[in-house]
C-alpha cells in the first residue's frame, strides 16, 4: 500500500463519520481512560515544560509538536464530554466536540507526531502518563476506523498469518534448519541445534519476525549463545512472534489475543520461562502490558534476553573475550525496554564484558532519547520524514561518542537506526546484543 | 477572635464546598475504571512513589525542571507561598493575629509569590507555545490566585484589607474545583501512580550502575 493510497482511504473515512462513530469513539476514549487517565486529565496544568524533552519538539518548529499540545488535543475532548464546565462554558476551559476536524487533528498529531517513547512523561512536571492518553486517543480512533491503514495492515498481517511479517510456516522451519546447519558448521558441534518445537524444553524463545525475514544471522548470534550456555531451549513452528503492534493501536483485545498465542504456545509445550528476543516494544507488550490486556497473572517468568545472557555471565556460563570486538560501540536504549520496560543496567552488564571500548551516550538509560522508531512510526509511512527528521537527536548523540559500532537490543530500532546512518552519513555498523555477544564468545570444545 | 460574620461563613461554606467538590470528582475518575494488576512487579512500588515526591521533583531528577531552571524556582516560591497564605487565610477566618514580627516576611513571602505567579501569567500570554494550549480557565486561575495573595498581603497591614481577602479565598475556592486549580488534589492523584508504575517497573529509583568490571 502506497502513503497516498493510505491517505486516500483515511479522508474518505473521515468524510463519512458518523454521530454514532462519534459516540462510539469517545466510549471507547473513556474505557481507556481508566481512572489513571481521567486523573491525569484533571492534573495537567498547560505548563508546557514537556516541549524540550521530546525529539519531536526539539527538531521542529511546528507548534502542534510539543508533548503539552498532543495532550491539550485529547484533555480538549475529556473536558467537553465527562466535565460540568466543558459542557457548559466549552470556550472557558479549552473543550472541543469530537468533530471531523478534531478527529482528523488526532490522527495527524497522535498517530504521526508521537513514538510513545515516554520521556515526556518521566519529565513532567505533575507525572502524566502521556504515552497512555495518546493511546486511549489511538483507541478511540481505531475504534472508528481511523488507524492509518499501513498500521493497520501491520497488526492484521500479524493476526491472520501469526507473525507481523506474513512469513509462511514452511518458510520459518525452512530458515531454522538453515540456521541449524550454520551453527553445527560454526561451533563444529553435529549435535548442535534451533530446535523446533521441543516439549518440556526449559524456555521458549521469541522473535522479532524481522530476524528470519532480514536478519537470520541475528537469529543464529541466538542460538549460538544458548548453545554455549547448554540451555535447553525451543522455537515455536506457529507462534514465535515478540511483537505486538496492538500495543500502538490502542486496541487492548486485539493487543490481548495476539500475546495470547504466545501464553497457549508456553502451554502447548510445557515451558517453564518465556524469553522474549531483542524488541523494545514486544517486550514492553509481553511482560507488562498483555497480563492487564488477559487479566491474568501468567504462571511462568517472562523476561528479556538480555536478563537471561546477563544471568549466563555472572553464572560463568559464558565464557566471553572482548578483545575479539575491539571497536569503539555504543548503545542506543530502547524506550519500551528500558524507560517504560526496567531493564536497564544488563544490557551495560553484557557490554562491559563483550566489548573492550564501549562508550554511553548522553543522556543515556531512563533518559535516553527515542530513536523516532517506535509508536509503529515505521510502519506508517506517510509520516517517514517527520520520523528521520526527529531521529536527528539521535543521530547528533551517535556522532558525538565517536563509537563505530551502535549496540541495541530492539530489531524496531535497528530499523530506524539503519535509516538514519543513511539520512546522517554516520557511518555506524548497528548490531544486536546477541549479535556482540555471539562475536564475544569463547566456545567450550565440541 | 473577632467570630464568624457572615463573610467567614461564606469562606468556610466555599472551602467546605471545594472539599465536597473534589472528593467528588476523584470518585468520578476512579469510576473511569480501575483493574487489579496481573504482571510480576519488578520493583518496589513504595520507593517509587517515595522517588517521585523527592528527588524526582528535582532539577536532578527531572530535565524540564533542569532546562527551565528560573520557571521551576518560580514555580516552587509561587506553590510554596500559596500554602502559605492559606495557612494565614485560616488565622484571618478565625481572628488569630500572627505575631508582629511574622509580618514583614510574611509580606515578602506573599508579594513574591504574587509577582512569580504573574510573571508565569505573562509568560503564559507571551510563549507562542503555552499561548497555543491555554485557554481562559488558565489566565484566570492564576489571576485569582495572584489576587489572593496580593489580599493577604495587604490585610498584613490594612485590617480593612480582610474583607477582600476573604471575598477573594470564597470566589477562588468556589472555582477550585471547576477549572483549572483542581490539579492542587489530582497532582497527588497522578503523581503516586507515576511512582507506582515505574517503581512497578523497575525503572525508578534508578538502580545502582553498571560500569567496568
Amino acid at each position: 500500500m502506497t502513503a497516498e493510497s493510505a491517505k486516500d482511504i483515511l479522508e474518505e473515512r473521515l468524510a463519512r463519520l458518523t454521530p454514532a462513530d462519534i459516540r462510539k469513539a469517545v466510549d471507547t476514549f473513556r474505557a481507556a481512560l481508566g481512572h489513571q487517565g481521567a486523573a491525569d486529565l484533571n492534573a495537567c496544568v498547560h505548563c508546557g515544560l514537556c516541549a524540550d524533552t521530546c525529539h519531536y519538539a526539539l527538531t521542529s518548529d511546528e507548534p502542534e509538536n510539543p508533548p503539552a499540545y498532543k495532550v491539550n488535543l485529547v484533555m480538549a475532548v475529556f473536558k467537553r464530554y465527562f466535565t460540568r464546565l466543558g459542557r457548559i462554558v466549552p470556550g472557558w476551559v479549552g473543550a472541543r466536540e469530537l468533530d471531523e476536524t478534531l478527529t482528523r487533528e488526532w490522527v495527524d498529531v497522535l498517530f504521526g507526531r508521537c513514538s510513545l517513547c515516554g520521556r515526556c512523561n518521566l519529565n513532567c512536571s505533575v507525572g502524566l502518563n502521556i504515552t497512555a492518553l495518546i493511546t486511549a486517543a489511538r483507541a478511540a480512533l481505531t475504534a472508528i476506523g481511523l488507524i492509518p491503514p499501513e498500521l493497520q495492515s501491520t497488526i492484521t498481517t500479524a493476526h491472520t498469518t501469526g507473525n507481523n511479517m506474513g512469513i509462511a510456516q514452511d518458510d520459518w522451519v525452512e530458515t531454522v534448519q538453515w540456521l541449524e546447519e550454520e551453527l553445527r558448521a560454526e561451533t563444529g558441534d553435529p549435535t548442535a541445534r534451533m530446535p523446533l518445537d521441543l516439549h518440556g524444553a526449559r524456555m521458549l524463545y521469541t522473535v522479532n519476525p524481522r530476524e528470519p525475514k532480514f536478519f537470520p544471522l541475528s537469529l543464529l548470534a541466538a542460538g549460538k549463545v544458548f548453545y554455549a550456555a547448554g540451555e535447553s531451549w525451543t522455537l515455536a513452528t506457529d507462534y514465535y512472534d515478540v511483537t505486538n503492534y496492538g500495543l500502538y493501536s490502542g486496541e487492548a483485545p486485539v493487543a490481548g489475543e495476539l500475546s495470547d498465542r504466545l501464553v497457549r504456545t508456553m502451554e502447548r509445550l510445557g515451558c517453564q520461562e518465556l524469553i522474549l528476543g531483542e524488541c523494545g516494544h514486544g517486550f514492553n507488550a509481553n511482560r507488562w502490558e498483555a497480563p492487564e490486556w488477559l487479566s491474568k497473572r501468567y504462571p511462568f517468568r517472562v523476561r528479556s534476553v538480555l536478563e537471561l545472557m546477563a544471568e549466563y555471565i555472572r553464572a560463568g556460563r559464558l565464557t566471553l573475550d572482548p578483545s575479539k570486538n575491539t571497536e569503539r560501540v555504543t548503545l542506543h536504549d530502547p524506550c519500551n525496554l528500558v524507560r517504560l520496560g526496567g531493564v536497564v543496567e544488563e544490557q551495560r552488564y553484557i557490554l562491559h564484558r563483550a566489548v573492550s571500548d564501549f562508550t554511553e551516550m548522553t543522556p543515556n538509560r531512563e533518559k535516553n532519547f527515542c530513536c523516532g522508531g517506535g509508536g509503529g512510526q515505521l510502519s506508517m509511512t506517510r509520516y517517514a520524514q517527520r520520523r528521520l527528521q526527529a531521529g536527528r537527536i539521535k543521530a547528533d548523540q551517535i556522532t558525538a561518542t565517536a563509537a563505530r559500532i551502535v549496540a541495541t537490543p530492539c530489531h524496531n530500532c535497528v530499523d530506524q537506526l539503519s535509516e538514519l546512518n543513511k539520512e546522517y552519513k554516520l557511518g555506524v555498523a548497528i548490531k544486536t546484543l546477541c549479535e556482540i555477544v555471539a562475536d564475544a564468545l569463547v566456545l567450550p570444545a565440541p | 477572635m473577632t467570630g464568624l460574620d457572615p463573610l467567614r461563613l461564606t469562606v468556610l461554606a466555599a472551602a467546605g464546598w471545594c472539599l465536597a467538590a473534589l472528593v467528588f470528582q476523584a470518585v468520578r475518575a476512579y469510576r473511569f475504571g480501575t483493574h487489579d494488576v496481573h504482571s510480576a512487579s519488578a520493583g518496589a512500588p513504595l520507593k517509587g512513589i517515595a522517588y517521585a515526591f523527592g528527588p524526582g521533583m528535582m532539577p536532578w531528577g527531572k530535565e524540564s525542571a533542569a532546562r527551565h531552571l528560573p520557571t521551576y524556582l518560580t514555580g516552587i516560591g509561587y506553590h510554596l507561598s500559596v500554602f502559605l497564605v492559606l495557612a494565614y487565610l485560616a488565622t484571618v477566618i478565625f481572628g488569630i493575629v500572627p505575631p508582629e514580627n511574622w509580618r514583614v516576611p510574611l509580606t515578602a513571602v506573599f508579594a513574591a509569590g504574587a509577582v512569580g505567579g504573574t510573571g508565569l501569567l505573562v509568560k503564559r500570554a507571551v510563549k507562542p507555545v503555552l499561548r497555543s494550549i491555554s485557554c481562559p480557565d488558565d489566565f484566570a486561575s492564576n489571576a485569582l490566585v495572584d489576587l489572593l495573595l496580593v489580599t493577604a498581603a495587604a490585610s498584613l497591614w490594612i485590617p480593612a484589607a480582610d474583607a477582600a481577602l476573604l471575598g477573594t479565598a470564597a470566589v477562588l475556592l468556589l472555582y477550585i474545583p471547576l477549572g483549572k486549580i483542581r490539579h492542587c488534589f489530582f497532582f497527588f492523584y497522578s503523581r503516586i501512580l507515576f511512582g507506582i508504575f515505574f517503581g512497578r517497573r523497575g525503572v525508578l529509583p534508578p538502580r545502582p550502575r553498571e560500569t567496568q568490571p
